[in-house]
């Protein structure tokens, strides 16, 4: 019973969906099962609970759904409206036996909007203190983290590059998907806890790390995310060329608001953030935008969700094809060539696994190219500590407990993961605080 | 082959297309009204209840409705403040003569409720002459802003059996007494009304009740300028207490009067159970306030399908088959014990029964938090069922003995099984 997205907000980039009304709450949380040992609340990363919210409406309780969701996931706001749910919660919804399963972002947007007008308390702040805990980035998982060490009566210090928190919900998640009072709402109340965010304040010296440490800094918690967007070779030098990040921001925070009437737009990339990109150039006033991806439709990483919603957008999906040159005129570039292609190993999705198909070859105009083909961590993460181990793409390397090879030093969300979702970075967050509580109360017991 | 049983009843002496009446409410309000139920394939009406306006006036309140509700289920019962008819008797008489004018193959019982024996007599006449077929005395309205009708006449045997008597003298036509169920037991008073010389007896009336309550205001609903009271409490919420006041009816043997059934009848499975339980004839309101006249459509087709699947010719092979089942707790047979059975490949792993036979029965249940599966402890099974009725899914847990708690469920689904 989810509520169909209305284009026209999209184009405004405003809140997409209408929040379900207290008709649709009331039927829908009754339609729940209430099952033991849920298997929603088992799917949710950041152990929001969705069966104790549920539940609590069920019960007409609206109040206490709302102090679940804040007091178990700090974003829990914004979650409602970005989680995955097909893939996280709803995903093992007993009732998708008999029927479609419980809309729990749905219920979770009504519970937490239902806090917010009805002014819960905030969450208390706490006068002890165990430590003072560094936060590098004010992102999901840096807020995930702060909220549960703040609990836990840490004094966290939140060293955030930019002049606001929240990472890529704040930067990069377009308007219409998210709506700003759901983040600005789940940052208020972590700065109720008593967390102190320091607003552009970088830390990206070498040795940074290790200097908090010296400071008084009884443990750090990285969680800088992903900053540098991979880029295509054959793009590199034109104007017209850029990348997701730069793009998204752009839209959502640009000092003039980013003209595209009449222009083709091409997106390279299948994942969510390809999609966002694509629907905000075609909310731009694009006139066709292209998402070209090598995976065919149904092996996009974006969601079904998101699919969909780009198929309400118009957007021609080029998947299952490869960019193979630029044609260029006096401006720069003014198109692209590409060929079709097919996996010469079925299920290995990477480019070299990619086989053209001859006498498929395309040729598009393009006024703008968006590369959304995935983000690395900056260079600066290698150098923060003497001997930080990285991997891969630059990712930090962290044992099940989300502990570096640097002890006191802890790690998540993005720049762990790779590349996640804001539910999965929150509980990584969580789970961060939870060894960094355990590792300076051993220190104190062998002491 | 033949597509439609025979509903005809024989109802004190009256012959009834169907068993499908109009109970005395607002649905029988006026002639059009009345025609149009018949024109439904209504087998009867009984006429919204006649009343002497120069004895007392009725005021109607208003608002006069309140529901209940269950979760998102909107009005499983429904609080009525409504009192008999609020029009001039002239006009109610001239309907009820036009209605039977026009409809003469159709039975019409007129309802009727005087406040001293003048009124009963003068209303009796006036109905038999308009040509009503019998007269239904409103002994049970429990709300009526007099302060001796209604069910204060009903919970006083002396005067039902006194006003039925003076009806049953000053006309010839059968006499039905209507029961309240505000009563503890009401064979007492349909023995009254036997005494006085009734025909047969009606069951239930509503039930005084308060279904809702304003928390910002504190003021009970339906809120009636700042009051309300506990009025007449209907539809399906009530059938359950209905049942067992018919059954109650048809058990007592010194009674031995027809009776007609009311009390939260919607589908011909509500009407099956009521015949079963002992009624003749059968009277719907609420049904229709929420759906209409159209229901009786499904009620004639789906109770005659019932009789042709089961080759039953007239419904008085039926009528009064579960009422002998039913007896005092006392003569029950407690040599057996059953256990649930949960079938494996019907169980979603929602966890409903274990967490039910954890908190309120005997712990019997097992849940596999790996496999999501339920299992039955039979040893400490006690047989109770609360997680056959907890279960989502209707046909997943079963007893060991052959037992169905959704009858009509079960004998669709395996109806349906049998043609694969």
């Amino acid at each position: 019973m989810k509520l169909p997205v209305n284009p026209e907000k999209i184009v405004q980039f405003k809140g997409m969906r209408e929040p379900l009304s207290l008709q649709a709450v009331i039927k829908e949380s009754n339609r729940c099962l209430l099952c033991f040992d849920a298997p929603c609340s088992e799917g949710c990363p950041a152990g929001t609970d969705p069966a104790k919210f549920i539940r609590q409406i069920k019960f007409y309780n609206y109040k206490g759904a709302a102090r679940t969701i804040r007091n178990n996931n700090i974003l829990g706001s914004v979650c409602a409206f970005v989680c995955p749910v097909e893939k996280l919660c709803e995903k093992k919804c007993s009732i998708k036996a008999l029927e479609d399963p419980i809309n729990i972002s749905g219920l979770q947007r009504f519970a937490s909007e239902y806090g917010q007008r009805f002014e819960i308390e905030p969450p208390a702040q706490s006068l002890k203190s165990e430590g003072r805990i560094a936060i590098i980035g004010g992102g999901p998982a840096g807020m995930g983290c702060a909220s549960a060490l703040a609990k836990m009566d840490y004094e966290v210090t939140v060293f955030e590059r930019e002049n606001l928190t929240g990472g890529v919900p704040r930067w990069n998640i377009p308007g219409f998907r998210l709506p700003e009072e759901a983040l600005v709402y789940d940052v208020k109340n972590l700065i109720s806890q008593g967390v102190e965010i320091r607003h552009k304040s970088p830390v990206e010296t070498p040795e940074a790390v290790t200097n908090l440490l010296a400071e008084g800094y009884d443990s750090v918690f990285i969680s800088s995310g992903l900053s540098v967007a991979f880029k295509l070779d054959m793009l590199n030098g034109y104007s017209n060329v850029t990348d997701y990040i730069t793009f998204l921001r752009k839209v959502k925070f640009g000092n003039e608001s980013l003209n595209l009437k009449n222009k083709n737009v091409a997106i390279i990339g299948g994942g969510s953030v390809a999609i966002d990109s694509a629907v905000s150039a075609k909310a731009c006033g694009a006139n066709k935008v292209y998402l070209i991806s090598l995976e065919h439709l149904s092996e996009l990483p974006a969601d079904k969700e998101e699919i969909n919603l780009a198929r309400i957008m118009d957007i021609i999906f080029k998947s299952g094809s490869q960019i193979t040159g630029v044609v260029e005129n006096e401006n720069g570039l003014s198109g692209l060539t590409g060929i079709e292609t097919d996996w010469i190993e079925p299920g290995k999705f990477i480019p070299l696994n990619a086989r053209q198909i001859s006498g498929t070859e395309f040729r598009i105009n393009i006024d703008l190219v968006v590369q959304a083909i995935g983000t690395k961590p900056g260079n600066e993460i290698m150098i923060l500590a003497k001997g930080l181990k990285t991997i891969g793409k630059g990712i930090i390397e962290v044992n099940e407990d989300f502990e570096t090879n640097i002890p006191g030093v802890f790690a998540g969300g993005d720049v762990v993961n790779g590349g996640a979702t804001v539910v999965q970075a929150v509980g990584e967050g969580k789970k961060a605080a939870q060894s960094i509580d355990n590792f300076l109360k051993n220190r104190r017991t062998s002491k | 082959m033949k597509f439609q049983a025979d509903l005809g009843v024989n109802f004190c002496g009256i012959r009834f297309g169907n068993p499908f009446c109009l109970s005395s409410s607002p649905v029988g309000n006026h002639a059009e009204m009345c025609a149009r139920a018949y024109d439904a394939g209504w087998g009867g009406i009984v006429y919204k209840t006649l009343g002497l306006e120069k004895s007392f006036k009725v005021i109607m309140p208003s608002p006069r409705l309140s529901v209940y509700n269950y979760g998102d289920k909107r009005f499983i019962g429904l609080q009525n403040a409504e009192q008999i008819t609020d029009r001039p008797i002239r006009e109610n008489i001239r309907d009820i003569a036009w209605l039977k004018k026009h409809y003469p193959h159709k039975v019409l019982i007129s309802s009727i409720m005087g406040y001293v024996d003048e009124d009963w007599i003068e209303l009796a006449k006036m109905s038999e002459d308009a040509g009503a077929d019998m007269l239904e005395l409103n002994f049970s309205c429990p709300q009526m802003a007099h302060k001796s009708a209604g069910h204060r006449v009903g919970q006083d045997f002396l005067a039902v059996a006194a006003f039925t008597e003076v009806v049953k003298k000053a006309s010839k036509l059968p006499v039905m007494a209507k029961m309240t169920p505000n009563i503890t037991n009401m064979v007492p008073v349909a023995l009254a009304a036997k005494q006085g010389g009734a025909d047969a007896i009606s069951a239930i009336n509503t039930i005084k009740a308060i279904t809702d309550i304003d928390i910002e205001n504190f003021t009970p609903l339906p809120n009636i300028h700042g009051h309300s009271s506990a009025t007449g409490f209907s539809g399906p919420s009530v059938k359950p207490v209905a049942m067992r006041f018919v059954s109650d009816l048809y058990n007592s043997k010194p009674l031995g009067l027809p009776i007609s059934a009311v009390g939260g009848i919607e589908t011909w499975i509500d009407a099956l159970h009521f015949l079963l339980l002992g009624a003749t004839n059968l009277q719907v309101t609420t049904g229709i306030l929420r759906y209409g006249y159209r229901i009786v459509e499904d009620m004639i087709e789906g109770l005659s399908d019932y009789m042709l699947e089961r080759n039953i010719k007239s419904l008085n092979e039926i009528i009064g088959k579960s009422s002998r089942k039913i007896v005092d707790p006392s003569e029950f047979v407690t040599r057996f014990q059953v256990v649930s059975v949960i079938d494996d490949a019907k169980c979603i792993g929602c966890g409903q029964c274990y967490i039910s036979c954890q908190d309120g029965a005997n712990q019997a249940v097992k849940f596999d938090t790996l496999t999501r599966k339920a299992s039955v402890d039979e040893e400490r099974c006690i047989g109770c069922l609360l997680c056959k009725h907890v279960c989502p899914v209707w046909d997943c847990i079963s007893i060991n003995l052959n037992f169905h708690f959704y009858i009509h469920f079960h004998s669709i689904s395996r109806k349906l099984r049998s043609k694969n």
